[in-house]
């Protein structure tokens, strides 16, 4: 046996570090964060000179990758909606009617994009009680009123696609399929609307229909 | 042959020789694993905005502001007019959102950092994914849980390829949250557009084929994916 030294401390500690590192490395624990990019010791062709989506431009003095098409063009596959907020009654003419049927696959799509993109503001059941209003935003009104039940379906896809005063216009965002499938679908909530104001709260089961929305 | 003192310095200087080789060697395998190198990246954002607020408390879909990722191979971070929406009304003096407003009254981008990046000669195409029913969480971790955005995921070779090996290991089905729209419920049923879209007719090749969806008990199952690719030239092209 060697003699203890002072220095055989410190390396034994050291020694156990070492060893607690690797059981973590090699086990795939993430042990820390970093606000440090990446390590990079060879970089390879990791970033090749090219711009990529969403990646600053090192061309346009600018940085913008994302250059703004000339005036009266669209991108391939795009569609520009071409009415503005206060052309209700053009867009009424454009579009009477829903051009797709409500399919259960339409109406499936339709309550999906539904919940992502109006639920936040106009709540589950289109009566203006979504999150965001609870946080102060402007209450929308009920969807489900008979005002809104008389709108023609031309009326309801020109607020989604261009937007009604503070609410925001979704053309961006939502394909025109999509934006049909999110009329039908608020059809189909005016309607379980009316069954549940029909019938007496808690008479059978139709009242489960109506759950959600008691507390108003 | 040697004095005994030589030899044994020449024993010490060949087995410390070794044993330094062998550490570098584990150091550079392991060390510099993406695991390693990569995994645990959080950088501060110029605006702290946080998905614990907006997806965790308030309940807003990630497919809301990351909005085109079921069509695109790169998913979209939402621009300072998606914020704007909601934030012209709520928090509408806010301090903490004083860039946001800035850029959306100048019309220039916001400048968020990126989090995940794969080499520039990977292909990684976002919905494929996402159209085979594979939620964000499964390559993004908790998001909905993190007031800044960290990866969770090595984004390593080896990692894509086990998925694609032993998809059952990794895959955690589309969840609510995420908003993604898997055409579960079609039963068959397609969007017809070409005909009826009146403005324009884009081709709309999404969501334009019939899903099977085995149902059980009237509730129709999450199909599974199939597995991915591993040849070369489907990442490296
Ligand atoms: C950011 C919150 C917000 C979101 C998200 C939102 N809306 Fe609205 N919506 C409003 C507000 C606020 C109004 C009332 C606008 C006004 O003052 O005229 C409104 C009005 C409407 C109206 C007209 C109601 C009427 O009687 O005049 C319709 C229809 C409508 N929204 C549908 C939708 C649909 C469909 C979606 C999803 C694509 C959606 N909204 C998403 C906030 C929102
Ligand atoms: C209110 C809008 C909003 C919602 C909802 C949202 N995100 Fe984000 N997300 C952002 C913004 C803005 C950024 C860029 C800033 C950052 O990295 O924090 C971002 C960044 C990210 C990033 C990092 C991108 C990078 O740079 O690599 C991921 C991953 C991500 N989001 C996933 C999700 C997931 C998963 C959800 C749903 C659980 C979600 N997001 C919901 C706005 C949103
Ligand atoms: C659907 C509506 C909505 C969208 C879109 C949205 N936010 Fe918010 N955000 C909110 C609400 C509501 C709050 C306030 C929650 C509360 O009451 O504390 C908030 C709070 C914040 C706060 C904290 C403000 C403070 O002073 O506490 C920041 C920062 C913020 N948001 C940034 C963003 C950014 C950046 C975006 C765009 C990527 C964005 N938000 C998009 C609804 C939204
Ligand atoms: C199969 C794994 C996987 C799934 C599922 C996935 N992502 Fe990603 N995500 C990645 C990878 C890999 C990258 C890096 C892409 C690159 O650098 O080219 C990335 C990058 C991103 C980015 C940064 C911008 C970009 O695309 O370069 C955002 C934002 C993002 N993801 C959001 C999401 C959201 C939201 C979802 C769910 C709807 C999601 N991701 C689902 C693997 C995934
Ligand atoms: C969570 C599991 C998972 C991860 C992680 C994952 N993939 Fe996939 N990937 C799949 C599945 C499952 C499919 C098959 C999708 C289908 O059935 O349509 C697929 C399909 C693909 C395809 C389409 C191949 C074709 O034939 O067109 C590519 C390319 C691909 N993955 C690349 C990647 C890359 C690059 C990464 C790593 C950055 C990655 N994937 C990570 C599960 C994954
Ligand atoms: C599922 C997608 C996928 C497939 C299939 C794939 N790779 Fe990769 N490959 C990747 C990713 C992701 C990276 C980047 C890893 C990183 O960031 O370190 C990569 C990196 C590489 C690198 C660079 C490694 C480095 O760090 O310098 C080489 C070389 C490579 N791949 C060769 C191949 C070969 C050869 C094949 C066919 C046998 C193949 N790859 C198949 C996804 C894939």
């Amino acid at each position: 046996m060697r003699r203890l030294r002072w220095w055989h401390i410190p390396l034994g500690i050291a020694a156990v570090a070492f060893a607690v590192f690797w059981v973590l490395v090699l086990s795939g624990q993430k042990t820390w964060f970093s606000e440090q990019p990446p390590l990079m010791i060879i970089p390879d062709m990791d970033d090749q000179f090219r711009v990529d989506p969403q990646e600053a431009s090192r061309f346009f003095a600018d940085r913008r990758s994302f250059r703004t098409p000339p005036e009266h063009t669209v991108p391939r596959n795009a569609s520009a909606y071409p009415f503005g907020q206060a052309d209700v009654a053009e867009a009424e003419k454009r579009f009477p009617t829903a051009p797709i049927p409500a399919t259960p696959f339409v109406l499936a799509l339709g309550k999906n994009r539904y919940e992502a993109f109006c639920q936040p503001c106009h709540g589950p059941e289109g009566k203006g009680d979504g999150t965001i209003v609870q946080r102060g935003f402007v209450q929308p009104p009920d969807l489900t009123r008979p005002e809104a039940r008389a709108y023609s379906d031309g009326r309801i896809f020109h607020v989604i696609s261009a937007g009604q005063n503070i609410m925001p216009s979704y053309a961006g965002k939502l394909t025109e399929p999509e934006r049909w499938a999110i009329v039908h679908y608020i059809r189909k909530l005016q309607q379980s609307a009316m069954t549940a104001a029909a019938v007496p709260a808690g008479a059978g089961a139709l009242s489960q229909v109506n759950k959600r929305g008691e507390g108003q | 042959m040697f004095t005994p003192r030589t030899d044994r310095r020449i024993k010490q200087v060949v087995l410390w020789g070794l044993g330094s080789l062998l550490t570098a060697a584990l150091v550079t395998y392991f060390g510099m694993h993406n695991r390693v190198t990569d995994v645990g990246y959080r950088p501060q954002q110029p605006v702290p905005f946080s998905h614990k607020l907006h997806v965790g408390e308030l309940g807003i879909k990630c497919v809301y502001c990351h909005a085109g990722v079921e069509r695109s191979a790169h998913s979209p971070v939402p621009t300072v007019s998606t914020c704007m929406g909601c934030h012209l009304v709520v928090k509408a003096e806010s301090p903490r959102l004083a860039l946001v407003r800035q850029a959306y009254e100048n019309g220039t981008p916001l400048e968020w950092r990126r989090v995940h990046k794969l080499p520039d000669y990977v292909h990684f195409n976002h919905a494929r994914h996402i159209r085979a029913g594979i939620d964000c969480a499964s390559c993004h971790g908790p998001v909905e849980r993190m007031g800044v955005v960290s990866q969770v995921a090595p984004l390593s070779m080896g990692w894509c390829l086990d998925c694609h090996r032993n998809p059952e290991r990794y895959i955690i089905p589309a969840r609510e949250i995420s908003g993604i729209f898997t055409g579960l419920r079609a039963n068959g049923q397609t969007v017809q557009l070409a005909q009826s879209t009146p403005v324009t007719n884009p081709p709309y090749g999404m969501w334009s084929t019939p899903v099977d969806t085995p149902e059980i008990a009237g509730v129709p199952m999450p199909k599974l994916p199939g597995r991915g690719p591993e040849n070369c030239s489907s990442c490296h092209y």
